[in-house]
């Protein structure tokens, strides 16, 4: 590694925090959307960045619908093959806990089928009246609050600054390449020139 | 870039429906609608961006007004008025009824209460609590003749809107269920209207909110720019 491929993996570390940056912005929207982190490491084979989920709870904003649930501690709801944290669900044409693209969430035991008066508590057990129809499958100590989502973890300003950041980096690398690039004209072509 | 580029066009989306809810915030009956929003994985952590997972409806209650007209009715509770418009069938909770030549009551759009006529010696008409309604005409006072039913369905969400406060039942909405007013159930307020359901000052708040994320997105399309950009001067010094 000469001091060309130092700086060409800090454009190439800059592009994938932009890549990571944009994505998170893009998702500022998406509730249950966990923020992707991007970090920085310092390898034998240059910089490299490299990205985890985040775990950080996001927001909970109240709706009123009683179908909307968020998870407050870590956890995922399972909605067809994909587990998600996007808790907006609605009561499909069978009566069975959905999500709006009609995939059935899965209780301990199979999907979960509501009543009128179906009333999901705390600890994620869902009751028909005094009957239990269905239980969440959650991690010790995670709750469910009824009647309110989690809003997407992405904070709209770090996330704009992290895209000025990756650009900036990017910028220097690059500058530090070109004059890298011209010392080495001069060491080739200057020094050795004959009068 | 192309993340932030769906950023950018998730946010139009967002606007574009809130705005359509201000719009209606005046029409009775109206129900707000929400976008909502996914993200987009290939495979491994990073992400394409984000999506679209849809428009849906928000069915809860709006405030009750009194209107004065002589044939509004509101429901307080669940469930829709059945209407009709040249055969076609569909739902809304517009009560917002003017009577027609041929005895029906029609709303604005045209369509039509189902399965009630308002014989043309009516002089008034009431519509009780309960869905029953009666009219004072040549017959006497107090006769009845009929009753509103309301139609309610397994899932209200997935009704398909016709245009304005007007909905159809869809294979994911299931059938409707014809029910009775009263019994513990929904209510008819005869007189009233139900307002729209949509809040001002909570949809300014989700314009600037949405407006704010939409510029961040532009910051990262443009970032994206520069820095291939900057690539590509590399070999110019």
């Amino acid at each position: 590694m000469d001091g060309m491929d130092w700086m060409a993996s800090a454009m190439r570390a800059a592009q994938t925090q932009l890549e990571t940056a944009t994505h998170n912005l893009a998702n500022v929207a998406s509730d249950g959307f966990r923020r992707v982190r991007s970090t920085l490491a310092l390898t034998p084979r240059g910089l490299v960045a490299s990205e985890s989920q985040d775990g950080a709870q996001g927001g909970i904003r109240q709706t009123g619908r009683p179908l909307d649930l968020a998870l407050i501690g870590p956890g995922q709801f399972r909605v067809g093959n994909v587990a998600t944290r996007d808790g907006a669900f609605v009561r499909d044409r069978d009566g069975y806990l959905a999500d709006r693209q009609g995939r059935r969430v899965a209780g301990i035991g199979g999907p979960i089928r509501l009543a009128d008066d179906a009333v999901i508590g705390p600890d994620g057990v869902i009751r028909n009246g005094a009957v239990i129809a269905g239980r969440l499958p959650l991690p010790t100590g995670t709750t469910v609050r009824s009647g309110a989502l989690e809003s997407s973890g992405v904070d709209a300003i770090g996330e704009t600054l992290a895209v000025l950041t990756a650009q900036r980096a990017s910028e220097t690398a690059q500058k530090t390449l070109v004059a890298i690039d011209q010392t080495r004209d001069k060491a080739v072509n200057d020094v050795a020139r004959l009068k | 870039m192309y993340a932030a580029a769906s950023g950018m066009a998730a946010q139009q989306t967002n606007l574009e429906v809130i705005a359509d809810n201000l719009a209606n915030a005046d029409v009775a009956g109206f129900k707000q609608v929400a976008a909502s929003f996914i993200d987009v994985n290939a495979g491994g952590t990073l992400g394409l961006g984000t999506a679209s997972s849809g428009k849906h409806p928000i069915f809860s209650q709006g405030k009750l007004e009194h209107s004065g007209g002589p044939f509004d009715v509101a429901i307080d509770g669940n469930g829709f008025f059945r209407v009709e418009r040249a055969g076609t069938h569909a739902y809304t909770r517009n009560g917002e009824f003017s009577r027609a030549a041929d005895g029906s009551l029609r709303n604005a759009d045209g369509w039509a209460l189902r399965d009630l006529r308002i014989p043309a010696d009516a002089r008034s008409v009431h519509v009780a609590a309960d869905g029953r309604v009666t009219i004072d005409g040549d017959a006497g006072p107090n006769r009845s003749i009929g009753r509103l039913r309301l139609a309610t369905f397994a899932a209200p969400e997935a009704l398909r809107p016709l245009g304005g406060t007007v909905f159809a039942a869809t294979y994911e909405s299931g059938p409707e269920h014809r029910i009775d007013p009263g019994q513990g159930g929904p209510t008819i307020a005869f007189g009233m209207l139900e307002r729209s359901n949509v809040s001002i000052v909570e949809s300014m708040m989700q314009i600037l909110t949405a407006q704010r994320a939409y510029e961040a997105n532009a910051k990262g399309v443009q970032a994206a720019d520069e820095m291939q950009r900057i690539a590509n001067n590399l070999n110019r010094g």
